[in-house]
């Protein structure tokens, strides 16, 4: 063999080796990426083809990760911009009636429906619904939604939301007090309703 | 509480509350937020909630992916 074909050979072997340890790294965080996919989406068969088509193009646009940056950030971007791409099911406009005025009110509201005295934090938490819980993200508006689910469910950092979605650090935080204000004021009225 | 005063300290507290549990305080902030909750009892059971809220959130909204698309995904990786 000569010198340069060698070498390019060698080129080669690395190139399918860095590959194959970025599509492992990448497949190990599967199941995050489905997570957050399952609650961008209404249903687990958009959300699965939302995960194929986030991992085959990121397979396909490998070269263009940066190693020792963030892998996760970068998966879910590509998840958060095809998911925009998909074009979003009509949405209704963001709730503009004024915010309740505390953060604590939907812990206010639980204590004072209580019938047995004043709960520990645990129990009130306990008298909330699941399904109450994935209909409220369900319903929130996607630009809210999208914030609580990188910081609330994947853990990202403020700083790293702001880059996968492309918008200001006081966006994210806005976005994400507003956001979890409506997931609680919309449990507050299921929960009050139920009792 | 103190409503109705220029500084309410649980006004305060209610403020720092996103950022504490973000972790998104400098270290002189995480003190001050951390002092006040060690004195007051009302703030204190709040944080606590809000705590206990997110985690039940996670939970609730959490689904499993299925084993099927777990192995189309690694049917997606390059061929060797």
């Amino acid at each position: 063999m000569s010198e340069a074909s060698e070498s390019s050979a060698r080129q080669l072997a690395t190139d399918a080796r860095d590959r194959v340890r970025f599509e492992e790294e990448a497949l190990d965080l599967s199941d995050q990426v489905y997570g957050v996919a399952r609650r961008l989406v209404g249903s687990r068969e958009e959300a699965e083809d939302l995960v194929q088509e986030t991992y085959a193009r990121a397979f396909r646009s490998w070269r263009s990760f940066e190693p020792g940056t963030n892998l996760r950030a970068w998966l879910f971007r590509i998840l958060t911009n095809l998911n925009i791409d998909r074009g979003r099911k009509v949405q209704r406009t963001p709730d503009l009636q004024p915010l309740e005025e505390s953060d604590y009110f939907l812990y206010n509201k639980l204590e004072e429906s209580a019938t047995d005295g004043t709960p520990d934090e645990r129990r009130v938490v306990e008298r909330l619904s699941q399904n109450d819980a994935v209909t409220a993200l369900a319903d929130l508006p996607h630009q809210f939604r999208d914030v609580v689910l990188l910081v609330d469910l994947a853990d990202f950092t403020y700083s790293d939301a702001a880059q996968i979605l492309d918008i200001p650090i006081g966006t994210v935080m806005s976005r994400l007090h507003r956001g979890r204000r409506m997931l609680k004021g919309s449990l507050a009225a299921s929960a009050t309703e139920d009792s | 509480m103190m409503s109705g005063f220029a500084f309410d300290p649980c006004d305060k507290c209610e403020q720092m509350m996103q950022p504490y549990l973000d972790r998104y305080l400098t270290d002189v902030e995480i003190k001050e937020a951390e002092e006040h909750l060690d004195g007051c009892e009302y703030c204190r059971k709040r944080y606590r909630f809000e705590v206990e809220f997110r985690t039940f959130v996670r939970n609730a909204v959490a689904e499993p992916m299925s084993p099927a698309l777990k192995a189309k995904l690694r049917a997606l990786r390059t061929p060797l």
